[in-house]
């Protein structure tokens, strides 16, 4: 039996080893290996150029072309399609173009001078391109082969000479399932096998370290001048500290944000059609990085969201909003300068917004261009807005930002909206308050918004705007003028929010009471709003709500209302209107839930005023009052 | 049950007394009825409220039905004012809108108050619309002057069932307080067609003009309630805006108003020729009876032009179908 263990142990330990010694990636997460690996690694000398690839369309047919941000015009325009991202390194651009005839696809350099073609490389039948990468040196592509490797297909790693295209080097990478690149310094890393990310010596292919991440899979390489990054859901420096990524190593980073925005960091380099411009060009996370040896943290605390036509800059560790900004038509890409936010939308203007203020910096317009894409090479570009004092424009109005959010037609942005609506909640000042009650006023609001609206007026208890909310409900509904009711009852709850500080609204919840279009659940709000006021010169109208309707049938199916105002009478009321609860507490024809709830709230007053109350009245409408008071309660 | 006890009307004195609603404050006497007072009572109340019987000795040819001169003179004695209270705050309905038909029939300048009483105590919907209807009555027959009616009835405009503002409009419009005109104009833009309707009636009777914007405001929605009072109260410059809608409004609200504006008898013929073409030129059955009715309504022997207008205009669109 002894004998039968230890065998079997034997085999598995066998079994172990010979995976060990088999498995591509034993040298996965050695930190040491990681660390020599960058320290092999120059960072990258600062360009000076400040230029955009733009992928045109239009009447004048597809077209690439360049512009010079820093002399505001257009360097060159050449004919010519584009499928997949353009990138930018040395004097050179690539790009994906259709093949002349057949399927595949084209590998196009250009000059980055003047756009003419270098060459171009046609990916043969059994080639599939996982991604490109440029530097100053080569321009290198990630091919799986088809027919090639032990298993059938294989994935390998081609350096080209970027302005002759001739091989530099090739490098077999261990298996097909394989990402684009990204190259930074002389390091090359390739994503690998969803977890794992392989560095090479951009100046020779070879191996020089393989990075693990636990925690999530690895979909994206990043070089940016402050590092190299890897990441899926958040984001990864590159260091001997991450060299087996988790969560909890210094250099991972995930900022705080909205639930309507996208946690999108970068492009899924494992998919294929992420590799064209896209829909997420239009709907990112823009970031730089702040590194300090193995830590790091976004640049500023600072991160800022790109969604279709709107830019929104966020305190990346507290979630906070700090800047919106609002452009009539999308923006089809956008990049972090790491001084601005480039942008361009797709009616031709480029523009530039202060990362930390979203005031304006930079604008200039292609006229009568339709663009497609673009893709940046501004690393560093800090422009100052002529004629601007200190460079740049005003700082764009949040809450005019927001406001016009929600005002949008656009039908695109549901949750945006209802994020713009909570944070106009959140910004101080009369001019908050006054774009809520605007935005209560739109027709077009769907119920969740109104909700979200009278949630954000309430909660944001803002004492000096009493008058503000007095005048909305001075509006009444009126056919004739064509003009419908405020949303009373949210108006009432903002008002009872308040407190004290809501009196002056009370004489117009008062005249609201008295209108025949104020909804039973807005009569009850406004009973609650005139005792958390005090309003106690609001009695004559309760008395009168009251006695009208104590009798309407109506009211027995949700006597809410009455019971509302009946409490509210009770509280801001005097003796003679004690008199008249009592009446209304016995008179028969009065509706019984009121009756029940009547007598009971006297009797729990004033015990002996409703000793004459029967018991019959009580019990007939107990059920009823029940009900009632679980109604009235908010 | 208390009620039971001392008795609805007392109960209803009770609420009075305590200062109900913004109807002006109950004098106690007038409030307090006799306790023994019942319901049956109403019967009675309804024969002594007949006109003869308010002021004794008057000759039974005169009292049919009350003139507005007589109104608000006669008043019924406090003892049947007293058992019309019971009967309107008794249990049994039908005794209750008895009584207050008797009373709105009586066109007793007293008869007013055990209405206003009931309406500011509150009553179910069928008291309380039988109760308006009865001082819409009282206040046809001129007998609508308590200043409580005005208070109650300015409420009850605001209620929140539309055949209760209604009732409330029509009465109010009979109150020659101008205070009613704030509240009356203020239903122009009521919700309900019926009561915009009444509220339009009752300023075109009054000669409202103020109202006449918001009544040109409703005719431009299409709002067939306002075209009559809009005709009454229209100013010859007026009129041709009202064409103008032709294309925009149903063409049967222009006829209507443009019909009943030439009908009336300050517009000179010269302008009312060019009603009559304008009226002709809108399609449909609601042109051609506004032509018939014009026609119809000058006297046979009036031969004024207009009408001959009027008529072969009538005779072209008979001609042409």
């Amino acid at each position: 039996m002894i004998a039968s263990r230890t065998r079997g142990l034997l085999i598995v330990t066998i079994a172990a080893l010979s995976a060990c010694a088999t498995s591509p990636y034993r040298r996965a997460g050695n930190a040491g290996e990681v660390a020599s690996a960058l320290e092999r690694s120059q960072a990258p000398a600062a360009s000076s150029r400040n230029l955009v690839f733009l992928v045109l369309g239009g009447a004048a047919g597809s077209r690439v072309a360049a512009y010079d941000l820093g002399a505001s015009r257009l360097l060159w325009t050449q004919p010519g399609e584009v499928t997949t991202r353009i990138a930018v390194g040395g004097d050179v651009i690539v790009h994906g173009a259709p093949p002349a005839t057949g399927r595949g696809g084209l590998i196009v350099a250009r000059d980055i001078g003047n756009g003419a073609v270098l060459w171009q490389r046609p990916l043969a039948s059994e080639e599939r391109l996982a991604g490109y990468a440029v530097d100053a040196n080569a321009v290198y592509l990630v091919v799986v082969t088809a027919g090639a490797g032990k298993h059938g297909v294989q994935g390998s790693v081609v350096a080209l000479d970027a302005r002759t295209q001739a091989l530099r080097w090739r490098h077999e990478l261990p298996t097909s399932r394989v990402a684009g690149p990204a190259v930074r310094g002389g390091l090359l890393a390739i994503p690998v096998d969803s977890q794992y990310v392989i560095l090479l010596d951009a100046a020779t292919g070879g191996e020089l370290a393989q990075v693990l991440s636990t925690a999530e899979a690895a979909t994206f390489v990043r070089a940016l001048p402050e590092g190299m990054f890897y990441g899926s859901r958040g984001v990864f420096l590159l260091s001997p500290a991450t060299a087996r990524g988790s969560r909890q190593s210094p250099g991972y980073l995930l900022a705080q944000l909205p639930p309507f925005v996208r946690p999108f960091y970068w492009y899924d380099l494992y998919r294929p059609e992420q590799a064209q411009y896209s829909a997420i060009d239009r709907n990112h996370i823009l970031w730089r990085v702040a590194v300090e040896g193995d830590r790091a943290r976004f640049r500023d605390d600072t991160v800022v969201v790109h969604d279709y036509r709107f830019l929104f800059g966020f305190d990346a560790t507290a979630g906070a909003l700090r800047w919106a900004y609002s452009h009539p038509s999308d923006a089809v890409a956008s990049a972090d300068t790491g001084s601005v936010i480039a942008f361009v939308t797709a009616d031709g203007e480029i523009g530039a917004l202060d990362r930390m203020t979203g005031a304006r910096r930079y604008e200039a317009r292609l006229a009568g261009e339709v663009v497609r894409a673009a893709t940046f090479d501004t690393e560093g570009f800090a422009p100052k807005l002529a004629g601007a004092e200190g460079g740049a424009g005003p700082a764009p109005n949040v809450v005019a930002v927001l406001g016009g959010i929600v005002a949008d037609p656009d039908r695109r942005f549901p949750d945006l909206k209802l994020f713009a609506i909570e944070e106009i909640g959140r910004q101080p000042g009369r001019e908050a308050t006054s774009k809520l009650l605007d935005i209560l006023g739109e027709r077009e609001l769907t119920p969740l918004a109104v909700q979200k609206t009278s949630e954000a007026l309430t909660a944001r208890k803002d004492a000096q705007s009493g008058d503000l909310l007095a005048a909305a409900l001075r509006v009444h509904a009126d056919y004739a003028e064509g003009r419908s009711a405020p949303p009373v009852d949210f108006l009432a709850r903002a008002v009872a929010a308040l407190g004290p500080s809501g009196r002056t609204a009370a004489p117009d919840l008062v005249a609201q009471l008295r209108q025949p279009e104020t909804t039973l659940p807005a009569a009850a709000q406004i009973a609650r709003a005139l005792v958390a006021t005090g309003a106690d010169d609001a009695v004559p109208a309760l008395r009168d709500f009251l006695t009208m309707y104590r009798a309407d049938p109506a009211n027995d199916a949700d006597p809410s209302a009455l019971i509302a105002v009946a409490e509210a009478l009770i509280k801001l009321g005097s003796e003679p209107d004690r008199r008249l609860l009592l009446f209304i507490a016995e008179e028969p024809h009065t509706v019984a839930p009121l009756r029940a709830h009547l007598v009971k709230a006297l009797g729990e007053t004033d015990p002996g005023a409703v000793k004459t109350a029967t018991r019959a009245t009580a019990a007939t409408a107990a059920t009823a009052a029940t009900a009632a008071t679980a109604a009235t309660a908010d | 049950m208390l009620v039971n006890r001392v008795g609805a009307a007392l109960a209803l004195a009770f609420v009075l007394s305590a200062g109900v609603a913004r109807a002006a404050e109950p004098k106690p006497a007038d409030a307090k009825p006799a306790a023994d007072a019942k319901p049956a009572d109403a019967k009675a109340v309804a024969s002594d409220a007949k006109p003869g019987n308010a002021k004794p000795g008057k000759k039974k040819g005169s009292k049919e039905k009350p003139s507005a001169d007589d109104a608000g003179k006669k008043s019924l004695p406090a003892a049947r004012l007293d058992a019309a209270r019971a009967a309107l705050v008794g249990e049994d309905d039908a005794a209750a809108i008895a009584a207050a038909e008797s009373l709105g029939g009586s066109g007793a300048g007293n008869a007013a108050e055990p209405l206003a009483e009931l309406l500011a105590a509150g009553a179910a919907p069928a008291r309380t619309e039988a109760t308006l209807d009865a001082l819409a009555k009282l206040g046809a027959a001129g007998a609508l002057t308590a200043p409580r009616a005005f208070e109650v009835l300015d409420l009850y405009a605001g209620h929140r069932a539309p055949e209760i503002r209604q009732r409330a409009v029509k009465a109010l419009g009979t109150i020659k307080d101008p205070r009613v005109v704030a509240t009356l104009l203020a239903r122009l833009g009521d919700a309900a067609p019926g009561v915009r309707a009444a509220a339009g009636e009752a300023l075109a009777s009054r000669r409202e003009r103020a109202a006449t914007p918001r009544l040109f405001a409703l005719v431009k929605r299409g709002d067939a309630g306002a075209a009559s009072p809009l005709a009454v109260l229209a100013t010859p410059d007026l009129v041709p805006q009202i064409a103008e809608l032709a294309g925009t409004v149903d063409d049967g609200v222009i006829a209507a108003t443009l019909g009943e504006y030439v009908q009336r008898a300050d517009v000179p013929d010269r302008q009312r020729l060019d009603v009559i073409r304008t009226i002709a030129k809108l399609a449909g059955a609601s042109a051609t009876t506004a032509l018939v009715e014009y026609v119809a309504s000058v006297p046979a022997k009036d031969d004024r032009p207009s009408k001959r207008e009027a008529q072969k205009l009538l005779d072209e669109r008979e001609a042409a179908q």
